[in-house]
């Protein structure tokens, strides 16, 4: 089969008409799928650890199930994700249990370590929204066939972790010990999440990601998206967050120093030293942050013990 | 399917003041699977409604032992029954009667169907 011309997929897309599998596009167009997907698929896979370090603080068996089956979920939808690359000819093996921790491409959020119940229900708040909103804009636009179908089912199961972390806020924001556990939660969270969307667009790369329609809004819009239910959500429950809407701008702005320098150990914001710019945010994104090695090594765990019994 | 068995409404109470039984299990109807947008009741969840005074009491089952909405759905339940005129209390007992795919209605298999999930 001759390879695709870069025309002959613009056609294919300006006709409105999906990409079915790799034969049907062009070697960069692979490649610009292959690298959301990793992205996408790191993300869910190392949310597993993540979440389930926190869950071994959950207050009853059936809040523990609700954690469980939320990793589970969590799980399949990297099963998906990394199903795909298998498709597009990625070695999935060497990706998942070969890579170094650091060259994992998950949010920097992940590398800090959610050790309490309600960290990871503010995690299932503000860090699945922000999956809803970026797989949401996916499902919406993508040009990939077989991974719009998949976010269907995807969507509907980040559905209930959201529900899942407002329910919980909910509850934890109404005694006044629970809530100052809540507070202090949000304020190492809240912005790790409006990071977790990217650089800003002016200094965005890999633009083609919407040049060949694999997804439909920009990392800005997508940040908007997310700061309009996260903000109302904490607004209503009079938790306070460094945000607010700009009726004059029609935008929701940011409140505080912005990028910021974060102090991962401590979970707290440097916020007394004024913004610094993202070049350093994304030297503390590259460095990773102290959970990653940790949470890899859990994943990479059982492989690496079934080797040494085949050796 | 006939749905899951209602009491009649207390004799002594007037009409309109306390919601009836059918009433209560209209508004469950609202009540979604946190998932999928199909009513607990068309999910074959809700196995009997009664209202009695200012309570309303429900039997529910739960597709597994193991369903992580179960809390979920509860509060759902609870906070949209409270809704209700003249509701005061609700009371829910967790039946375990054993749920299949049997149980779901016409309707919440059709829902499910569009969905691409039964």
């Amino acid at each position: 089969m001759a390879p695709v011309t870069e025309e002959a997929l613009r056609a294919r897309l300006d006709r409105g008409e999906l990409v079915e599998g790799p034969e049907y596009a062009t070697s960069a167009y692979v490649e610009s799928l292959q690298r959301t997907l990793i992205v996408s698929a790191d993300t869910e896979l190392i949310s597993a650890p993540a979440y389930l370090r926190a869950a071994q603080d959950a207050p009853s068996i059936n809040s523990y199930i609700s954690a469980i089956g939320i990793i589970q979920d969590e799980l399949g939808h990297a099963h998906i994700a990394y199903r795909m690359l298998r498709d597009l000819g990625v070695d999935t093996d060497a990706l998942i249990y070969e890579r170094d921790p650091a060259q994992f491409k998950h949010p920097f959020a992940f590398d800090v370590p959610l050790e309490s119940w309600t960290e990871l229900v503010v995690a299932n708040a503000f860090y699945d929204r922000a999956g809803f909103v970026l797989l949401g804009d996916i499902y919406r636009h993508t040009t990939y066939g077989p991974w719009k179908r998949a976010l269907a089912k995807v969507d509907r199961e980040e559905n209930f972790h959201l529900r899942h972390g407002e329910k919980w806020m909910h509850t934890l924001a109404a005694a006044p010990a629970t809530r100052a556990e809540l507070q202090r939660a949000v304020d190492w969270m809240f912005l790790l999440t409006v990071e977790w969307f990217g650089l800003p667009d002016d200094l965005k790369r890999h633009k083609e990601q919407i040049g060949y329609g694999l997804k439909g809004c920009t990392n800005d819009e997508l940040r908007q998206q997310w700061l309009s239910t996260a903000v109302p959500l904490c607004q209503a429950l009079g938790l306070e967050v460094p945000a607010r809407y700009d009726p004059s701008a029609r935008r929701w702005v940011i409140t505080c120093p912005f990028p910021a320098r974060f102090d991962a150990a401590q979970k707290r914001w440097r916020l007394e030293e004024g913004a610094t710019t993202w070049d350093e945010v994304v030297g503390r994104w590259r460095q990773r942050g102290p959970a990653n090695a940790e949470l890899v090594a859990e994943i990479q765990r059982g492989y690496r013990q079934l080797q040494q019994l085949q050796a | 399917m006939a749905g899951p068995p209602v009491d009649p409404p207390p004799a002594a109470l007037a009409p309109g003041e306390r919601c009836t039984a059918e009433e209560a299990l209209a508004a469950l109807r609202e009540v979604l699977d946190p998932e999928y947008p199909v009513s607990i009741v068309d999910l074959g969840l809700i196995r009997g409604v009664a209202v009695q005074g200012d309570t309303v009491r429900v039997r529910i089952t739960f597709t597994s032992m193991g369903c992580p909405c179960v809390d979920l759905i509860q509060d759902d339940i609870t906070a949209r029954l409270r809704r209700l005129p003249g509701v005061r209390q609700v009371d829910l007992e967790v039946v375990w009667e054993p749920w299949s795919r049997a149980d779901i209605t016409a309707e919440g298999s059709r829902r499910l169907r569009r969905l691409g999930v039964v």
